[in-house]
């Protein structure tokens, strides 16, 4: 599909086509500007591709009307760079939200949100304010955010952007756990060390196009 | 649809900006106030025209001769007017008023004003027929015919006095209404700048409900109902408002005239009346605004 935006000249997506199946792992990695962010967005219907389609499961994200939208959005979950944490709500309070404004029941909410915790690795950790935590463990009740609902897909925006190379590893063992379970995990980053070690799929974008598009890729050589 | 998460989140989003809420209510409840008064206005209008429906009477004056000379009617000229008045197609009654009753009546309407009374003399006031006429359009035609009748002074229609009244009435109800709207429009306006602030302070949440995919109903209705419940509380105040004009300036400024009978008085059931249309509008305004600003203004 391509996505041109008004104020630009040049396309910011260029007749991308893209496959991800069910369960992959895939990092889409490329320099800013390069198409990564709205890559990103078309996949959350936050905007509509110019031409082409894009499908996710059973949608056809494009043409979805926009009281659908909600639907979609409930089975992708999302992590960015900068955690979105709310800061007035505990660690359990910011994760009971997320299910909580989609209309689950109280007892499901006291039952899914300590498990999620706990594949996290913050249990005992519920009742503290997201201020009171290292960078690490916000990404961590981010990601858990993201994934109590069970999403089928799991999109990070530079995940570790924030972090040291060690929680960023820790991080990226986290969300390998979250595809484990079969969530496909697609994931944006500038991180080399990370894309290097995982050896897993990557997509490069470089001024709107893919480049490459390898199944067990590294950042790039001589990078 | 979790009632205790929407509830929540209105009472936060209300104290978050609380002078904003506080002239918000303000302004709406002096909009309700007005449009209150109006409708009182108008219900006092509907009472006094069926008070005085049933007096409006067109009054043949009869001449000084007839007046002093003839009190009882047994003569003529008087007789054949009498017969002839009676004899009219659409007239319902005629009363003879006699000099005296005339002036009974006059003492009686300014009472509160003695030294009124000590003036007028009964032979001042003209003896007179109070013809009742089936159909109050009909007077031209009674004036028409009995101006120029011997024994006859003048021939007045009270109505013409009543319309003027009405028209004063009128006119201070859609003053009153026109203030009103232009107090509607400020708190509309108030309303939805409410609004905006509301959802750009909880942007971040806001956000976040977006993405994990809330449907716009959830995001939107914490907001809405912000709206409703201060406008609401608007009305009450307006009603509150009302029922203290009522007992501390109305009640005694109309006394005089409400005690002589010519103003109805206006009762707590009046107001009680009223109030549900306020809280009608005030929902139906600051629902319809919200959802417009919603819509309009803030991407949800």
């Amino acid at each position: 599909m391509s996505k041109v935006y008004k104020t630009s000249t040049r396309p910011a997506l260029d007749r991308v086509s893209v496959e991800v199946d069910k369960g992959e792992f895939v990092f889409l990695i490329g320099p800013s500007g390069s198409g990564k962010s709205t890559f990103l967005r078309l996949l959350l219907r936050e905007d509509v591709p110019t031409r082409g389609n894009v499908f996710v499961h059973d949608w056809n994200v494009a043409k979805l009307p926009r009281r659908k939208v909600p639907q979609l959005r409930q089975r992708i979950g999302c992590v960015f760079q900068d955690f979105r944490l709310l800061a007035n709500k505990t660690v359990a309070e910011n994760i009971a939200f997320a299910l909580e404004v989609i209309g689950k029941p109280a007892h499901t909410i006291r039952k899914v949100v300590p498990e999620v915790l706990e594949l996290v690795g913050l249990e005992g950790k519920a009742d503290r304010m997201p201020h009171e935590l290292s960078g690490g463990e916000q990404q961590r009740v981010a990601i858990a955010r993201a994934f109590v609902n069970r999403p089928l897909l799991l999109m990070a925006d530079e995940p570790t952007g924030n972090l040291d190379p060690d929680t960023s590893q820790d991080i990226m063992l986290l969300l390998e756990r979250i595809n484990r379970t079969g969530t496909t995990v697609l994931m944006a980053t500038h991180d080399h060390s990370i894309v290097d070690s995982m050896r897993r799929r990557v997509v490069e974008l470089n001024l709107g196009q893919v480049i490459r598009d390898e199944s067990r890729g590294v950042y790039g050589v001589g990078r | 649809m979790r009632a205790s998460f929407v509830f929540s989140e209105v009472v936060t989003g209300l104290r978050r900006n609380v002078t904003m809420t506080v002239a918000m209510i303000i302004t709406t409840a002096i909009s309700l106030g007005l449009l209150g008064g109006g409708l009182l206005i108008v219900r006092l209008i509907d009472k006094m025209s069926d008070i005085y429906y049933d007096r409006v009477e067109v009054a043949v004056f009869l001449t000084e001769d007839v007046s002093t000379n003839d009190a009882a009617c047994t003569q003529q000229p008087c007789t054949d007017l009498r017969r002839d008045l009676e004899g009219t197609p659409g007239v319902e009654s005629v009363v003879l008023e006699t000099r005296e009753q005339a002036y009974e009546r006059f003492r009686q309407i300014f009472e509160s004003q003695p030294e009124l009374v000590e003036l007028a003399r009964p032979q001042a006031l003209p003896a007179s027929f109070r013809v009742k006429l089936e159909d109050p359009e009909r007077f031209p035609v009674i004036e028409q015919e009995f101006r120029e009748r011997p024994g006859v002074l003048s021939v007045k229609d009270q109505g013409t006095f009543l319309e003027r009244l009405f028209e004063l009435l009128n006119g201070i109800r859609n003053a009153t209404f026109a203030i009103a709207v232009v107090q509607a429009l400020a708190a509309v306006l108030l309303i939805s700048n409410t609004i905006q602030v509301s959802a750009y302070t909880r942007r971040t949440e806001v956000g976040i409900m977006r993405l994990v995919g809330a449907t716009r109903w959830y995001t939107q209705l914490p907001f809405l109902i912000e709206a409703v419940v201060a406008g609401m509380i608007g009305a009450i105040v307006a009603v509150i408002g009302l029922v203290v004009a009522k007992f501390a300036f109305l009640d005694k400024i109309l006394a005089a005239p409400i005690e002589a009978n010519i103003i109805p008085r206006l009762g707590l059931l009046d107001v009680a009346v009223v109030s549900p249309i306020l809280l009608l509008v005030a929902v139906g305004i600051s629902s319809i605004t919200g959802y417009v600003t919603l819509r309009l203004y803030v991407r949800l």
